[in-house]
């Protein structure tokens, strides 16, 4: 399989503290790949790496030797002054035009904004102000903002983080079905071994180092999660993990094609 | 009655101020207003409004008063290193804003600490560099009671023309870049990601930012330049619905006190310093929007 991003002897050093050592993965073309780890092993340290937000030593190589791929970003969270009167709209508006928002929204970009909002079940809601938004509406308005980058990869920190069970679930099916349709290789953190089983056909166990790498079913055994988690971890049953497709599940374990 | 008290210069400049300051006799149809120094501090802070409400709005937005603060205050320590190295304070004032706004923004990338702690040490170390200059060039004094209070009243047409060019520069970033302005605000890691130029956005803002507070300085004094920039933009957000309005709003509220305030200040009765009378303006304006939220919530 072709590759989307390469890591090699990636080490990142913070404070004097080695967060990285010598981390060596990669993240195959359309796959969608899942870093998993305990919290400070490390995970969101390589997306801020992979995002060239850090400084490290190694090689990160995304893409083929030449060119590279079209990134887009979804936060774990917004940190913003949530009483400023931005609305939705104006959101999105902000990366498809030059014009400020204060002079005018042009309708091309209105246009494409509202089919973007549609795509992730946000229509209704263009004129509601960026503060009021729930964790899991944010979370889809960010990929809403992200899809209309057009990305080639597509990065996710901890997208199920301060999102409920439902909205986690609805979350993951969305990301499912447009990663279906536009072919993005996908790259997510996080510590929600459900989301994870349950979603990605690829795996990077990490915990300082790669523990482990590759298909859910090969990496996500009883003995690795332990050497990564530091505890036996009895929630994954081997029966309900992906080979080399994925899927999304209800996160009470029933599975559900629609929202 | 019309007196000459500001030097204009020669030619085409004399002509375009001429027809400015005749232009605001006639707006303003009052007898203080037929003064050229009135006509002068009026259009200074015509200028200077629309900047301070532009500024303002990314100030309050992105809670950048403590920034806002160390900078006015390195315009103290401007003026004093200006007079004892024999550069025109015109001159060392806004460049060691700048120098100062690119310091902390630097500090913040580079340092372990919090942006609040950077600016703290940044801010402490300036004005303890500007006092001691001072303590021993006791003839520094007149200077800087001029610093503390502002004196839009004095402003001469070098200054007009210099906020002129500035008004037109901070006017012409915010028309190119306010929206990445709002989105690296919003999330710079999120705006970086999305290819937008976090760090040049970063330092251009911060030096338009000081030469904005520097010249407002000029105005309104070190004490009162933060509230010149953050009431108006605070009573913008409690009027708006959007972030588009808020910047309307602001210019506004910016444009109306800063009118209303030399006018008041300027009437016998009243008498007050024009900078703080603008602030007190505007801070009615403050107050009217909070007023309109609490009944807005009631219903």
């Amino acid at each position: 399989m072709e590759t989307a991003v390469r890591i090699q002897n990636l080490s990142v050093i913070r404070d004097g503290n080695l967060i990285l050592d010598k981390v060596s993965a990669s993240v195959p073309l359309g796959s969608s790949t899942a870093i998993v780890g305990p919290n400070g092993a490390g995970k969101t340290t390589l997306l801020l790496a992979l995002l060239g937000e850090l400084q490290y030593q190694g090689t990160i190589q995304i893409g083929d030797a030449t060119s590279g791929l079209r990134i887009a970003y979804v936060p774990q969270r917004l940190t913003f002054d949530r009483n400023m009167p931005l609305t939705v709209m104006e959101y999105m508006v902000l990366n498809m035009q030059r014009l400020p928002i204060f002079l005018w929204l042009r309708s091309t970009a209105k246009a494409k904004a509202r089919e973007l909002l549609g795509m992730v079940g946000m229509a209704s809601m263009e004129k509601h102000k960026l503060g009021a938004l729930s964790g899991g509406e944010t979370q889809r308005l960010l990929l809403a903002l992200a899809l209309g980058e057009k990305p080639e990869l597509l990065i996710l920190d901890e997208p199920a983080s301060g999102v409920d069970y439902q909205g986690e679930h609805v979350f993951c099916e969305l990301l499912e079905s447009q990663r279906k349709r536009w072919g993005f290789t996908q790259l997510m953190v996080s510590h929600d071994l459900a989301t994870v089983t349950h979603h990605a056909d690829h795996v990077i166990c990490l915990n300082r180092k790669v523990a482990a790498e590759g298909k859910p079913r090969e990496v996500l055994t009883p003995n690795n999660l332990a050497a990564v988690f530091g505890i036996h971890m009895g929630l994954v049953e081997q029966g309900s993990l992906n080979d080399d497709h994925s899927h999304c599940a209800h996160p009470q374990g029933e599975h559900k094609k629609s929202v | 009655m019309i007196i000459a008290t500001v030097p204009i210069p020669k030619g085409s400049i004399k002509k375009v101020f001429d027809t400015i300051f005749i232009l605001l006799s006639y707006l303003f149809p009052i007898e203080i207003m037929q003064y050229r120094f009135m006509q002068s501090a009026l259009l200074g802070l015509i200028l200077l409004a629309p900047m301070v409400a532009l500024m303002g709005v990314q100030v309050v937005n992105f809670r950048l008063a403590f920034f806002t603060d160390a900078i006015s205050h390195s315009a103290f320590t401007g003026i004093a290193l200006g007079l004892i190295l024999g550069i025109n304070p015109q001159i060392s004032i806004p460049v060691f804003g700048v120098l100062i706004g690119i310091g902390v923004m630097y500090g913040q990338r580079r340092s372990n600490l919090s942006h609040d702690a950077v600016i703290g040490v940044i801010f402490s170390a300036v004005v303890a560099l500007g006092i001691a200059i001072v303590s021993r060039e006791k003839n520094l004094a007149r200077n800087v009671q001029r610093f503390m209070y502002g004196d839009i009243l004095t402003i001469n047409v070098e200054q007009l023309m210099a906020m002129g060019i500035l008004l037109l520069v901070v006017m012409l970033f915010h028309l190119f870049s306010f929206n990445r302005l709002i989105a690296l605000g919003i999330n710079p890691v999120l705006a970086k990601a999305h290819r937008i130029k976090v760090d040049i956005y970063r330092y251009i803002f911060a030096s338009l930012l000081a030469l904005v507070v520097v010249y407002a300085v000029n105005a309104v004094g070190v004490f009162l330049v933060t509230a010149l920039l953050i009431v108006p933009a605070s009573a913008a957000r409690n009027f708006a619905s959007t972030a588009g309005a808020m910047v309307w709003w602001a210019i506004l509220i910016a444009l109306s006190s800063s009118i209303a305030g030399l006018l008041i200040s300027s009437h016998p009765v009243i008498n007050t310093a024009t900078g703080a009378t603008v602030v007190i303006v505007s801070f009615i304006w403050f107050g009217l929007s909070f007023l309109r939220g609490i009944l807005r919530r009631e219903k």
